[in-house]
């Protein structure tokens, strides 16, 4: 209840500033808008075409690059002609009304686009980086130019379908449809390489594990309609802002809508406990790895708490565990990327780290810092990812950080080292790029922010952002610098052109990497542009929230909150995080430098000592184990599910299907042979059964009324 | 009189088709004669499309008939199915002198061959059927049904040169005399206990008895039933089904479907007839607490019977015709629930059924007219093993008709049945839709073969001696009937309209068209929950 008498007033205050912003209006002035939900699948279409036609060139890659590029410009065009939130109609999709209890009821959700300030943010890096990633993808997957690469490329342009659906969509029936889109289309392209056992493994994992978040938001969907009878954005956000709608009221199924949405946003944004399926999903081409699991199908679920932020408002709890849950995630996966050595599963938990400040950032009521987080982290993490990816498709799928060395040296891979290198200082929130900014407006909110323990998530997300810069830069001093030396991978590609020497990568990889590295530092810019809205600090980002459903995280909103604001080390969270953070964050790097540079045997020294002392034997092996997550799930999830599953099988094999159906299936045959007698080809006897027959029912209708009462009292009925 | 006459313009200008079809059949040109089957066509389709056009708004207002739509409906699904049914016949006829004058045996020799009489005896059944819709007496109603009938029996003899057709020939013919001299027997007794033999006449009569006795009199209620049972024969319902599995295996698969349709149309039409002179509780002007119950009783029973020995049977047929006609008996017993639910949404539906049945099991029995073995027709379920390797459209025409014969959704016969078991559920008959769901279950055992063997099964040497027939016109007729069988669905809801229309009585027809729009959407309602 504490939380709930200090914040409270603040943001009910701010409720009432916002209804005047927050009423969408309908305009038919931006119907060319469509344009970016309908290109993507356009280019789906012509992918099949390709595919169809057994085109064997890189036509479905430019195809895919072409609509992207569109949709991304049209989302530019939008964003300079944007004047407050907008609802664009497209077509009447689902419209149901019919009377229940004499009440006239009605499911409307048509097929409409929602545009507001954070639709734009989320549209203008989604389609941005696609269109750049399928750019680097066309040379990425050229060994498999041919149906492999159509149907990639018709992959990468269903998932920018769904997820434009789920981000534009104006009510939560079009975002289910993107959510569950984004969601096959992540199992189609982890599923890539389908006579990979292991990625075939990897794709019903991701799927099943989804599902179950899936389950969350669809209940958490029915319950929103149940109690406030729309699903509508601009409804919903009228009713839970109106007058007439008290906080408080409602009973279980109004408390418990968050928790709902909570666990669908759990299972798409991969943080405990529906975590264990992004590293898997590796087993995807890099490209879907950098675009789907790391820069935007991933933040999914922080779009999804941020636009239903008012409804994650409606039970008091159910903030505090948002962070609690992602502060936790954040930490758990940090000291497992820490002892991993595959480099595309260290950056995986890495992302599952970061989603989990993010989420942190929302649970802390600060959707601005978590929006920020996405933002910078998008383009950060998907140069990690192409880099890496650059590195695996040199080094024939090597991706040990151990067996590679001195990459920066090699002849070719300058602008690989030093992207990655830029995007590591990103990651490691180094004072002054984007990253920096934006974790330390998520960590220092943990600490002005009042209420269920927030400070030691604080201190617990300053030790994560520790540990964050120390693998970070592992990473990076084991394979940029240092000797030159290298192992090539076992994985060949088709045209094996370049035997066992690394081949560097080309103008499309280079370019992408230098224009995405490019925003990734620009992204520190945004937090010091001057925002032309009154009230809302924090540069364009605020801003961009600003007019949307998730204003309620935006700092130093209300005039309450400053009085009330918390100090760290005696200073303003604000400043003091500043210091704390990036001198955490060099620290990391330093340890980094002497462990993985200067003197690598300390490394292998250090935890060989861990090793042999009895005492602390565990840690080391539990951190590369991954703290025995995916073992634990399965015994106490996968094992009884898989014995109940057999158990029935045997029932419905044994007592069903031998039993009770054969069984039944015997007494029509056993009756079909009591009459095969009369049928008996003889004409006489068909004229003695017929005249009998008839005989029969004459006398059994005129002779026994009584009968005829009986049965007629028996079969009911008017006739 | 004249009025009378009028509706009959139809029936009218096909009997011009039979003397037209037996002046060309006696023509020595085989190119002439081979041209029948299409006439024949020509004739029904011009028919089809003149009977909207006679059953015209002012003409039905003065009509003196019970229920003047009904002509209407039926006479245009008649012309329809009948359309398909004479696209089977071609090439039917004569197969051994075709045969021989392929191979130079013989030459063309006028004299042995017979297709211009089998085509117009068909238009002369199908006539028959067209006029059973508008008998105002009994008399009437009685030379209809033997106009409808009698043809057949000769165009199962001569639908193939083998003694089996022969005898089927003669079986069907006895049992439907004896089944004729019943229903005549009583319509006999109905005039014994009413004076009067015209249909509007006896449902005034009736009303009276009911009135003044509290019920029928004995005499009609025997009457009654003999005429339901006698009629039962046409419909092939139990006790009268016995000829139906010797009949339909010994003719033609093309005469087979003919049977499967005409006769129970005929059938099921003039029972209609029959029972709305006693009314439904329902009925139209029509105050009584609906069936009496000794009619009900024999209704309940019959269709009980009927469907399960149907089904029943054909659980244990390897020969795929005999499998069908055991299905037709199992079909009239799920048609008589419409007849027992009684009008608007029973008769409805049995109409609708009447269309929807004569759809598949025409295109059932066009798969296997399609083919041949050794210039025998094929007969055994072992014959379709594996089809789908050769004939794929075949094999997939098959599935959808046996699909929809058990009434799988989204087939024109899961519509049908759909329509039939709501009528019965309105109606308070609860137990007998109970059963009528079990028998579909065990259906679905025996059409699931005839799904499972041309499209799963692997061939065998049997079934790979199977070959098409020289003609394409029987696969014309599966392909279009399949095709009307997936496509009609999406327009149930207009032929139901129109087949609400049809079975509403006397003048009252175009009034009553307006209530029965409420009926109609009450119908749709009821389906849509």
């Amino acid at each position: 209840m504490m939380l709930l008498n200090q914040i409270m007033p603040m943001i009910l205050a701010q409720a009432e500033h916002a209804q005047h912003v927050n009423v969408a209006r309908l305009n038919d002035q931006f119907s060319w808008a469509s344009m970016i939900l309908w290109l993507p699948a356009l280019s789906t279409l012509l992918c099949g075409l390709c595919a169809a036609l057994k085109i064997k060139n890189k036509l479905p890659a430019w195809i895919t690059v072409a609509s992207l590029g569109t949709s991304f410009v049209l989302t530019l065009l939008l964003y300079i002609n944007y004047s407050g939130p907008t609802i664009v109609h497209i077509f009447d999709w689902l419209n149901l009304g019919w009377t229940s209890n004499s009440q006239s009821v009605n499911f409307i959700a048509n097929f409409s686009l929602y545009v507001d300030s954070l639709t734009l943010l989320w549209m203008l890096f989604v389609t941005g980086l696609g269109t750049l990633i399928a750019l680097y993808a066309s040379e990425y997957m050229e060994s498999d130019v041919g149906k492999g690469y159509t149907r990639f490329f018709a992959g990468v342009s269903i998932f920018l379908f769904a997820m434009t659906a789920l981000v534009m969509g104006d009510n939560l029936v079009m975002l289910y449809l993107g959510w569950e889109g984004v969601g096959f289309a992540s199992y189609w392209l982890i599923g890539y390489y389908y006579t990979r056992p292991s990625a075939v493994a990897a794709a019903k994992k991701a799927f099943i594990v989804n599902r179950i978040g899936d389950l969350g938001l669809a209940l958490g969907i029915y319950l929103i309609w149940h109690n406030f009878g729309t699903v509508e954005y601009s409804v919903l956000f009228e009713i839970l802002n109106g007058d007439g709608y008290s906080q408080q009221a409602g009973g279980w199924s109004i408390h418990a809508i968050p928790y709902l949405l909570m666990l669908g946003a759990f299972g798409k944004s991969a943080q405990i406990p529906l975590f264990v399926w992004l590293p898997d999903a590796m087993e995807g081409p890099t490209p879907v790895s950098a675009l789907i699991h790391a820069a935007t199908m991933v933040t999914a679920g922080v779009y999804l708490l941020a636009r239903m932020y008012p409804v994650m408002l409606l039970d008091q709890y159910a903030l505090p565990i948002v962070a609690w849950v992602g502060g936790l995630t954040a930490l758990l996966a940090a000291t497992i990327a820490m002892a991993q050595h595959d480099i595309k599963r260290i950056f995986a938990y890495s992302t599952i780290s970061q989603l989990g400040y993010m989420f942190l950032g929302l649970g802390v009521l600060t959707s601005f810092g978590a929006a920020y987080h996405v933002f910078t982290h998008a383009f950060f993490k998907a140069v990690l990812f192409l880099t890496a990816g650059a590195v695996m498709h040199g080094f024939a799928g090597q991706l040990d950080l151990r067996k590679i060395s001195g990459l920066r040296n090699m002849p070719g891979w300058r602008i690989v080292s030093y992207t990655m290198l830029i995007a590591c200082f990103c990651l490691a929130g180094f004072p002054g790029t984007s990253g920096f900014f934006s974790k330390d407006a998520i960590l220092a909110q943990a600490f002005v922010t009042p209420g269920y323990g927030f400070r030691i998530l604080g201190w617990i997300a300053i030790i994560t952002a520790g540990l964050t810069a120390y693998y970070t830069f592992r990473v990076w001093f084991r394979i940029c610098a240092g000797p030159v030396q290298f192992e090539m991978g076992d994985e060949h590609h088709g045209d094996d052109h370049h035997g066992n020497q690394p081949h560097a990568p080309r103008f499309a990889i280079n370019f992408v990497l230098i224009v995405i590295t490019i925003g990734a530092v620009l992204a520190a810019v945004p937090f010091f542009m001057a925002n032309t809205t009154e009230g809302a600090h924090g540069g364009w980002v605020a801003e961009m929230i600003y007019d949307s459903s998730a204003i309620h995280g935006l700092p130093h909103q209300a005039a309450g909150a400053e009085t009330q604001h918390a100090t760290l080390l005696g200073m303003d969270p604000h400043t003091a995080m500043y210091f704390v953070s990036g001198g955490i964050g060099i620290f990391g790097i330093l340890i980094a430098l002497y462990l993985h540079l200067i003197n690598r045997k300390a490394a292998d020294s250090l935890k060989n000592a861990l090793l042999g002392n009895s005492l602390t034997r565990w840690l080391p092996t539990a951190m590369e184990n991954k703290w025995y997550v995916d073992e634990i799930y399965h015994a106490i999830i996968r094992a009884p599910l898989w014995i109940i599953g057999h158990a029935l099988n045997l029932f419905d094999l044994w007592f069903v299907d031998r039993g009770i159906v054969d069984g039944i299936a015997r007494i029509p045959k056993l009756l079909g042979k009591v009459f095969q007698p009369l049928q008996n080809g003889i004409l006489q006897s068909y004229g003695v059964s017929m005249a009998g027959g008839a005989g029969l029912i004459a006398v059994l209708v005129i002779v026994m009324p009584d009968l005829m009462q009986w049965l007629g009292n028996l079969l009911g009925g008017g006739g | 009189m004249a009025d009378k006459l009028w509706f009959l313009l139809p029936e009218i200008w096909l009997f011009v088709g039979v003397v037209v079809l037996s002046i060309i059949g006696l023509s020595k040109s085989k190119s002439l004669r081979d041209s029948l089957p299409f006439v024949t066509c020509f004739f029904l389709i011009v028919a089809f499309i003149m009977t909207p056009f006679v059953y015209s708004a002012d003409r039905v207002a003065d009509a003196p008939l019970l229920m003047p739509m009904l002509g209407k409906y039926v006479k245009m699904i008649v012309c329809a199915v009948g359309t398909m049914l004479a696209l089977l016949s071609v090439g039917l006829l004569d197969r051994p002198l075709e045969a021989a004058m392929a191979e130079g045996r013989t030459r063309f020799d006028a004299i042995r061959v017979n297709r211009g009489e089998y085509f117009a005896f068909f238009l002369l059944s199908l006539i028959g059927v067209m006029l059973v819709c508008n008998a105002n007496d009994l008399i009437w109603l009685f030379l209809a049904l033997e106009l409808a009938s009698l043809p057949t029996y000769i165009m199962v003899a001569i639908s193939r040169p083998s003694s089996k057709a022969q005898e089927a020939a003669v079986k069907y013919f006895f049992l439907g005399a004896m089944s004729s001299a019943m229903f005549l027997y009583g319509f006999a007794l109905l005039y014994g206990s009413t004076g009067t033999i015209v249909i509007t006449e006896l449902r005034d009569a009736f009303t009276d008895q009911t009135l003044s006795e509290g019920g029928l009199s004995r005499l009609a209620i025997v009457g009654m039933i003999l005429s339901i049972i006698g009629l039962c024969f046409k419909i092939v319902a139990v006790p009268m089904h016995f000829y139906a599995a010797d009949v339909y295996e010994g003719a033609a698969s093309p005469v087979t479907a003919f049977l499967g349709f005409v006769p129970k149309t005929a059938g099921a039409v003039a029972l209609i007839l029959l029972l709305s002179t006693v009314g439904w509780s329902n009925h139209h002007g029509f105050n009584v607490d609906g069936l009496p119950r000794e009619i009900l009783t024999t209704l309940w029973m019959i269709a009980v019977l009927t469907m399960t020995l149907g089904n029943v049977g054909a659980l244990l047929q390897r020969s795929a015709k005999r499998m069908l006609a055991y299905s037709s008996i199992a079909h009239s017993g799920y048609l008589i629930i419409g007849l027992i639910a009684g009008p608007p949404f029973g008769l409805n539906a049995v109409l609708f059924y009447l269309l929807a049945y004569g759809l598949m099991n025409t295109a059932a029995f066009a798969v296997l007219a399609a083919f041949e073995r050794r210039g025998q027709e094929i007969e055994s379920l072992d014959d379709l093993a594996g089809l789908r390797r050769r004939y794929p459209v075949m094999a997939v025409v098959m599935a959808i008709a046996a699909g929809s014969l058990m009434g799988m959704p989204p087939l024109l016969g899961f519509a049908a049945k759909l329509y039939l078991f709501i009528a019965g559920m309105n109606a308070g008959h609860v137990a007998l839709i109970v059963i009528a769901a079990l028998n579909s279950a065990i259906s679905a055992f025996y059409y699931l073969k005839l799904v499972a063997l041309p499209l799963l099964a692997q061939s065998t040497p049997q079934s790979e001696t199977v070959i098409p027939r020289p003609v394409v016109w029987p696969r014309v007729a599966a392909i279009i009937t399949a095709a009307a069988i997936v496509i009609l669905p999406i327009f149930a809801n207009q032929l139901i309209k129109a087949s609400n229309v049809a079975n509403s009585i006397e003048q009252s027809a175009l009034l009553s068209a307006t209530d029965d729009l409420s009926l109609v959407e009450k119908v749709e309602d009821g389906t849509r929950h």
